[in-house]
């Protein structure tokens, strides 16, 4: 036990540089709190504000569409959704098998998401199911005191109220793709729904509102603790659209079995009161997140519905050409309305015989008359007369091979032949024969259904074309009258009143006189006037290959109407894909449309046609429908954030044990 | 016969103080951080444990340690024995064999395993005459710390293993390794670690680290120490005050009332409250290397410097571990983490620091 002191002095010393090294760690220690705290303590402590506020989306309640007398088309329902809390749960594979039973759910289908939502963090929701019947959410929230782990949250679903009627028009929603969530600079994120074709897309801002923001302070598990502050989300504004619903609604049932596309609109204006484009889809499919089988089946099927037929589809115009030929040539003085054409049946031009669709000939006629009786070898003589250049640029004063302007995406311009068309695109020379086949509507010549009505529209309106346009009002929540919308338009070629009535005459007699292409569609007590049009889908001579479908060869069939003939209100394009004859297959529903319109009793204007208009509206117009909707719709924020607090007193709850 | 130990001033109250305080203000931290969490009323449980820890300091201080030193090889034995029980028998908790359970209660036997080997250390220096260290000396001190380092590394807590080793050090520094030997295990020690490194490939080093630390990755380590330095430097100067951090209040440390106490009091009380913490550890540490100095026998300073070596071990690397210095290890800040075992223990390693300080003379 005994030591020297020699030993002692040592352990002494280096005790003393101990102490040295002990004080010098601790002060270097120090030192780099220094700088963690105080150098760097702004920096840190934004960050620890935004590790504790976090911002939770409001959605914004999206517009109604409604019809141009306050019939709501588009609308919002709750949806509910359940999701499953792994922390509230005790033992998920239990919570499984209870939810399975309760419900009655595919048990493979639930335990693949579960294993799915498992992999993200444990306070991310697992969402179970959708679109739970009002029956599924009570049995839900009946069992929510044993089984805390499910709960229910409301959104807001798009509900197209007439399923696939005028879906081309409405459009649909689907959630953001990354080009759009791209293009919107974020303004939309993974999993938003935003508007696609139709008006939901062309009108999605309007539509859309503003969506507000909550800034929750949260846990490190996301949970709720408390709320900061909140903005408000501004609702969509609801839109009302110049379609007219008994109008459509005719003009759906006739294409039910057809295939093709309807126009109606409003001559001066350019409103557009009927769109139809057949087979036609359901934009609810969209919403309710479509299953692949669905999906396959939209895009496989060879009728394509999703394709909106009376703008994205080109066709062959046919004999409907023929009234903008005859305006044409009067407009550039270049024929003589009064003089005869001998029609044999068939004609020869350069070297090529051309058959009239009459084989026996129409014998002698002037200009009225080969409208009419849409007699093809009259206008093959005067399409050789204006020839390939001047018809060219006829149609291009229509809007032909032009976009139309209507307020739809993906608007195809056709095609206008001409001279520099055929160097620049075929790189060869136009031939003059097919001048002959363009001057009746076919050859190269491609039209859209919504570009015949314009031109049709313009036509016989003198030279006013308007733009075709789907937007009637947008009434912003909480105010009384909407805002009216007004297209603006353009002119074609000047013409003097006498010329147009000479082709106006020509059209009414179509229908009105015996002989008329159309007569068979004429209305009683209303004088329509049209064009009907037999479209060849393929050049003759050309050989059929074995195991074509035989239907799909047939004519395409076009009526061109409008009316009454003495001041022009409505034009109506029919255009039935493979109909065969125009005036058999197209001509009767613009008969049909008509009569809806201006024969059976008028209903008196209500709603937003006499608030727009300026007359008093009615005592129940639509003022009160949609804000009672409105609050509807303004309501349900609430309810979710009911389903909020509820989260959040349960989680109280959960603290309070042991 | 308490106030004729306090009364006689032979007690030094600067260590005892310091160890109150410390031990206070881990309650009061304690309490803030688990306030409204299912942890709440650890406080209290902690007040408890600092309560028996204090009653065995007191016992610590009136026994005499020469003759724990006599008998330290059997303390030594009888210490290691629940560690080969839990690596045999022990139930997991949180895939970590180091608890020991009676009844409600549960006790970490290795925390007194490390009294036990400063004790038995103390013991062999107390037999070195020599100035110098004796290579045998140098083999039982690898055999002393190596045996319970082993035992507790396959439990497995690699942070409770680690804070073994400061033991190592003081058997090499204090016992009077010469220049050369350290220069040996300099080298030795950075070309195992080098070469390693080269030679290992990336995912082996992963596997090691997940097999050295398994729970370091339950919620990503990362985040953890992100979270640490948030909570610590936004506390800035003065801190956002008592119970009013917004990262503890709001749960995103981890573990905040054990390992990140720490973080918690540089939230809410800033660089003024670390600064308390860390000056209570300073004056503490450094005044019972002081006391060292004045022990009567080479046992006495040995024992003194091993458990002041360990517990300024555990304060450097928890504090470097809260502002990412250090990766974190699962090392409690003595006396204020929450932890039963630990505080008691450490109050009783406290205990006798101060029981060789009050027998300093030899007449005593």
């Amino acid at each position: 036990m005994l030591r020297t002191r020699e030993d002692r002095r040592a352990l002494v010393r280096r005790i003393e540089i101990s102490r040295v090294a002990v004080g010098a760690i601790l002060s270097m220690l120090a030192v780099a709190y220094w700088i963690t705290q105080i150098v760097r303590g702004e920096y840190f402590f934004n960050l620890s504000e935004n590790n504790r506020i976090r911002a939770v989306k409001i959605t914004a309640p999206r517009g109604y569409v409604l019809d141009r007398n306050g019939t709501t088309l588009v609308e919002n329902e709750p949806a509910y959704t359940l999701h499953l809390y792994r922390r509230e749960s005790k033992n998920l594979d239990e919570s499984v098998r209870f939810i399975v039973a309760l419900l009655d759910l595919n048990a493979d289908v639930v335990k693949s998401r579960v294993d799915r939502g498992r992999r993200g963090p444990e306070y991310v929701p697992i969402p179970i199911a959708e679109n739970l019947s009002i029956e599924e959410v009570s049995a839900v929230e009946a069992r929510a005191a044993e089984h805390p782990e499910f709960a229910i949250t409301v959104s807001q679903r798009r509900q197209y109220i007439n399923g696939g009627s005028a879906a081309h028009a409405l459009g649909y929603l689907s959630e953001a793709t990354p080009e759009q969530i791209k293009a919107s600079n974020n303004a939309y994120g993974v999993g938003d729904w935003i508007g696609q074709k139709g008006v939901e897309g062309a009108y999605e801002r309007l539509l859309a509102g503003v969506n507000g923001e909550r800034r929750v302070i949260v846990d490190s598990h996301g949970r709720e603790v408390n709320e900061a502050n909140r903005l408000e989300a501004s609702p969509g504004q609801n839109l009302f659209l110049t379609l007219d619903s008994k109008l459509q609604q005719i003009a759906e049932d006739y294409f039910k079995e057809r295939v093709g596309a309807v126009v109606a609109l409003d001559a001066k204006t350019g409103e557009i009161l009927a769109l139809v484009s057949s087979p036609t889809y359901d934009p609810n499919w969209f919403t309710r997140r479509v299953t692949s089988a669905e999906w396959n089946e939209l895009l496989e099927n060879p009728d394509k519905p999703l394709q909106n037929r009376a703008i994205q589809n080109m066709y062959s115009p046919g004999s409907v050409f023929k009234v903008f030929i005859a305006y044409g040539a009067l407009s550039m003085g270049l024929v003589d309305p009064d003089m005869k054409i001998f029609c044999p049946g068939h004609a020869e031009f350069y070297g090529r015989d051309f058959h009239c669709h009459k084989k026996g000939g129409h014998g002698l006629v002037n200009l009225r008359d080969a409208i009419k009786e849409s007699c093809d070898v009259y206008f093959y003589n005067l399409g050789k007369k204006l020839g390939i250049d001047r018809i060219a640029e006829i149609a291009s004063s229509f809007g032909f091979g032009k976009p139309t302007g209507v307020d739809l995406a993906f608007e195809k311009i056709g095609l206008v032949p001409s001279e520099d068309w055929a160097l620049k695109r075929r790189k060869a020379r136009w031939y003059p024969s097919e001048t002959i086949s363009v001057s009746i509507g076919q050859g190269p010549l491609l039209v859209t259904p919504m570009q015949v009505a314009r031109g049709l529209a313009g036509l016989v309106e003198g030279g006013r074309l308007p733009t075709p346009h789907l937007f009637y009002a947008s009434q912003a929540p909480g105010t009384n009258a909407p805002l009216r919308y007004t297209a603006e338009s353009s002119s074609t070629m000047p013409i003097t009143p006498e010329q147009l009535k000479i082709v106006l005459n020509g059209m009414w007699a179509v229908v009105n006189e015996a002989g008329g292409t159309a007569y068979g569609s004429r209305v009683p007590g209303f004088e329509m006037g049209g064009k009907t049009g037999t479209a060849q889908v393929i050049g003759k001579g050309v050989t059929v290959k074995a195991g074509v479908d035989k239907s799909k060869l047939l004519d395409n069939a076009w009526f061109a109407g409008f009316g009454p003939v003495a001041d022009p209100q409505m034009v109506v394009v029919v255009f039935v894909e493979n109909g065969g004859h125009g005036n058999l297959a197209a001509a009767p529903l613009a008969k049909l449309l008509f009569e809806a319109r201006f024969v059976t009793p008028k209903t008196p204007t209500t709603g937003v046609q006499a608030m727009v208009t300026g007359e008093p509206a009615p005592a129940a117009g639509l003022r009160t429908v949609s804000t009672a909707r409105l609050s509807a719709m303004a309501a349900s924020p609430s309810r979710r954030l009911a389903a909020a607090e509820r989260d959040a007193q349960l989680s109280a709850a959960t603290r309070g044990g042991p | 016969m308490i106030r004729r130990v306090l009364g006689s001033s032979r007690i030094d109250p600067i260590v005892l103080a310091c160890a109150l305080g410390l031990s206070m203000l881990g309650v009061l931290f304690i309490g803030s951080a688990t306030i409204g969490t299912k942890f709440e009323g650890l406080a209290g449980r902690q007040a408890t444990f600092i309560a028996i820890g204090l009653v065995a300091m007191t016992a610590a201080i009136l026994f005499d340690y020469r003759m724990l030193l006599k008998f330290s090889f059997p303390i030594y034995c009888a210490c290691l024995l629940p560690l080969v029980y839990l690596l045999v028998f022990g139930q997991s908790i949180a895939n970590v064999r180091s608890w020991i359970r009676f009844g409600k209660f549960q006790f970490q036997p290795a925390e007194l395993a490390k009294i036990a080997t400063a004790l038995l250390l103390a013991y062999m220096f107390e037999n070195e005459d020599d100035t110098g260290l004796r290579p045998a000396t140098l083999v039982r001190l690898g055999a002393i710390v190596g045996v319970p380092v082993l035992l507790v590394f396959l439990q497995p807590d690699m942070g409770l293993a680690l804070t073994f080793l400061p033991l190592v050090f003081v058997g090499l520094f204090f016992g009077g390794l010469p220049a050369k030997g350290w220069i040996a295990i300099f080298l030795a020690v950075a070309v195992l670690a080098g070469g390693g490194w080269f030679v290992l490939k990336d995912y082996q080093k992963a596997r090691i680290g997940t097999f050295l630390n398994p729970d370091s990755d339950v919620l990503g380590s990362g985040y953890q120490v992100r979270q640490s330095k948030i909570a610590v430097g936004s506390g800035g100067f003065s801190g956002k005050g008592f119970r009013s951090g917004t990262q503890s209040q709001l749960r995103f440390l981890p573990v905040q009332h054990t390992d990140f106490i720490l973080a918690v009091i540089a939230e809410e009380w800033g660089f003024l409250g670390v600064i308390l913490v860390l000056g209570l550890f300073a004056t503490l540490i450094l005044r019972a290397l002081k006391l060292a100095q004045t022990a009567r026998d080479r046992g006495g300073m040995f024992l003194v410097l091993g458990l002041t070596a360990m517990m300024f071990f555990s304060v450097v690397v928890n504090a470097s571990m809260m502002i990412g210095v250090m990766p974190t290890t699962g090392i409690p800040l003595p006396l204020v983490s929450y932890g039963g075992s630990s505080v008691a223990t450490t109050l009783l390693g406290i205990g006798l620091i101060l029981g060789v300080q009050y027998r300093r003379f030899a007449n005593a």
